[in-house]
């Protein structure tokens, strides 16, 4: 099979697995709705084809319940997985990951923070946007810092991330020593990760920030291959390295810092989804940056249905589910780099 | 005749050190020169001060009479090619995929592929005669082929200078031959060729001129047997260099002795 014919293959087996992924997450549940229900009533609501067959009951838990939270979690594992594949170019390594450069940690402290000043019940964005702003002074402190010894090793600027997770997420926790009781429960659900009663106010803030923070990665797409090449072969092509290094950093952060306060953490989904595929569709960016916003979003939508199908009363976080499946795929990759050497 | 590059006064420093001073050079359009020096001359800092790379401490470089500053990332980047002795380009991505890369300062971000943009892929493919290789990934390339990969990017570029450093230090002799004869294709094309060459007979067998860096300073510049030759070479090199003439031509076996 030809490489095209192979990276041909992929796309149509994503273009498949998505829709079929979300209308698996849509009729599973603690109330199975009927697929082919959930189908027209999809048609119906576009004015098609006749009324919705479900009953009022089942409309409500489609629409108001299971919907945004799907395409939610679509939103988030896309999201994560195009930022896990831009920042694998950019460090020029298939292990990079959000999770590991401190985004995760620093958002958490974002929005932890907004939560402990009051910011988040006072204003609508005031949660996301800290959760941005920490997201993006972590990739900044772990840049600088790696930095500025001169040019960073791959070890250094992964060490560099583990320093500055560990230093947020002691923040983290000396701030929610100082949140009141009553809080703390919800803030510690937020930091496993989950989408449990998310609604349309979460879908319409994690859209508003994720769709075009993605976007804007997909039309950078060549770029970041130019850069893959080498710092010193990127410069000699005429690229700014270092402003591109900070706008791509910046994108990274849009992306994740409101994924994060929608959704906590969901680790390894951006290192999984983009490391899997470039072996399928290739290292260009132009191919790897959609197939990694598919694949991470049909990822997140099955973890999703997992976690809430795990037992009738008790949800699984949503980051646990990821990490399950997540930190033994990223120990075997790791082995497999180094025994490549 | 006008330089298409020169160099005028040349300094660089790395931290508090020196690494590069007044360094004076030009490069002509359809010229091969060979850039040798002793390790640590500052061979590698001059080809990447001559590309617009670092900042300098004093003087200047101009390209087509104009100081690198003065040009557009993208202009220079179409006019000024450079190919580093080691590939960093990922071992997954297709011959095609990385020469298609050079294609950057003349589309950026966005623009599709034209057909000169393929015209100038296909061209480079074809003289560095790695067709063949077109849809291989990198890392599945003996160090040869990839280093001709690499040197197919540059020539993507269509620049009008050439600049590489160390382009044979891994190859065997069939694929160095191979490298300097399409280095010599290149040229007679119009396009000015500088390369640090390790090997100082293959630089004496390949270039029109030598220039010799010594401790950040060029010591010697001429016909590659007048810089061989000369005191300066022994000098940085620590060797007595001995030129042996072969039949009635130019052409000469180069010996090379410790000093006692």
């Amino acid at each position: 099979m030809s490489e095209r014919d192979r990276r041909r293959l992929a796309f149509a087996a994503l273009a498949i697995a998505l829709p079929v992924a979300v209308l698996a997450a849509l009729t599973l549940g603690s109330v199975p709705l009927p697929a082919g229900g959930v189908l027209r009533s999809t048609v119906a609501r576009f004015g098609l084809g006749g009324p919705s067959p479900l009953p009022e009951m089942g409309e409500v838990i489609l629409w108001s319940v299971r919907l945004p939270r799907v395409l939610i979690a679509a939103l988030v594992g896309g999201g994560l997985a195009v930022v896990g594949a831009a920042l694998q170019s950019l460090f020029r390594n298939p292990l990079a990951d959000a999770g590991l450069l401190g985004v995760g940690p620093g958002a958490a402290l974002g929005a932890v923070l907004a939560v402990n000043l009051g910011w988040a019940q006072q204003r609508f964005l005031a949660m996301p946007l800290a959760a941005c702003a920490g997201a993006l002074l972590a990739l900044l402190l772990i840049y600088v810092i790696a930095h500025a010894g001169g040019r960073p090793t791959l070890s250094g600027l992964l060490l560099t991330g583990l320093a500055v997770s560990a230093l947020a997420a002691a923040a983290t926790s000396v701030l929610l020593v100082a949140v009141e009781e009553y809080r703390v429960r919800t803030v510690l659900f937020w930091l496993a990760g989950g989408l449990e009663g998310r609604g349309y106010e979460h879908l319409g803030l994690a859209a508003g920030f994720v769709l075009p923070g993605v976007v804007a990665l997909l039309l950078l797409a060549r770029p970041l291959d130019v850069l893959s090449l080498g710092e010193e072969e990127a410069a000699a092509l005429s690229l700014p390295v270092h402003g591109f290094r900070i706008l791509v950093f910046g994108l990274c952060a849009v992306v994740a810092g409101p994924v994060t306060a929608v959704a906590g953490a969901v680790p390894f989904v951006g290192l999984v989804a983009p490391h899997a595929l470039r072996a399928v569709v290739g290292p260009l960016g132009r191919h790897l940056l959609p197939a990694s916003f598919l694949a991470g979003a049909a990822l997140v939508v099955v973890a999703d249905l997992a976690a809430r199908s795990f037992g009738q009363y008790v949800e699984l976080p949503l980051g646990s589910v990821t990490a399950f499946v997540g930190a033994p795929y990223f120990l075997l990759a790791l082995r497999g780099q180094e025994g490549r050497g | 005749m006008t330089a298409t590059l020169e160099a005028r006064g040349l300094a660089v420093d790395r931290g508090r050190r020196s690494v590069l001073r007044g360094v004076d050079l030009a490069l002509h359009s359809g010229e091969g020169l060979a850039l040798v020096g002793p390790n640590a001359a500052g061979k590698s800092t001059l080809v990447r001060a001559l590309a617009g790379l670092l900042p300098l401490a004093q003087g200047e470089v101009r390209l087509e009479g104009r100081p690198l500053p003065g040009w557009p990332r993208s202009s220079l980047a179409q006019r000024v090619a450079v190919v580093a002795a080691e590939d960093q380009a990922p071992d997954r991505i297709a011959v095609e995929d990385r020469v298609a890369l050079g294609r950057y300062p003349h589309r950026g971000a966005l623009a599709p592929l034209t057909g000169e943009d393929r015209a100038a892929i296909a061209r480079a493919l074809r003289q560095t005669e790695i067709e063949h290789l077109a849809r291989r990934p990198l890392g599945t390339l003996s160090a040869g082929e990839r280093q001709l990969a690499s040197l197919a990017r540059g020539l993507a570029q269509e620049p009008s200078v050439l600049l590489l450093d160390e382009p044979a230090s891994h190859l065997d002799v069939r694929h160095e031959l191979h490298l300097f004869r399409v280095l010599d294709d290149v040229r007679r094309g119009g396009v000015a060729v500088l390369a640090v060459i390790h090997d100082l007979a293959r630089a004496a067998a390949w270039a029109e001129h030598l220039a010799l860096l010594d401790g950040g300073r060029i010591a010697a510049e001429g016909l590659p047997a007048e810089v061989l030759e000369s005191e300066a070479a022994e000098r940085a090199f620590g060797v007595a260099i001995r030129g042996v003439s072969v039949g009635q031509g130019p052409e000469r076996l180069w010996r090379f002795e410790e000093r006692a």
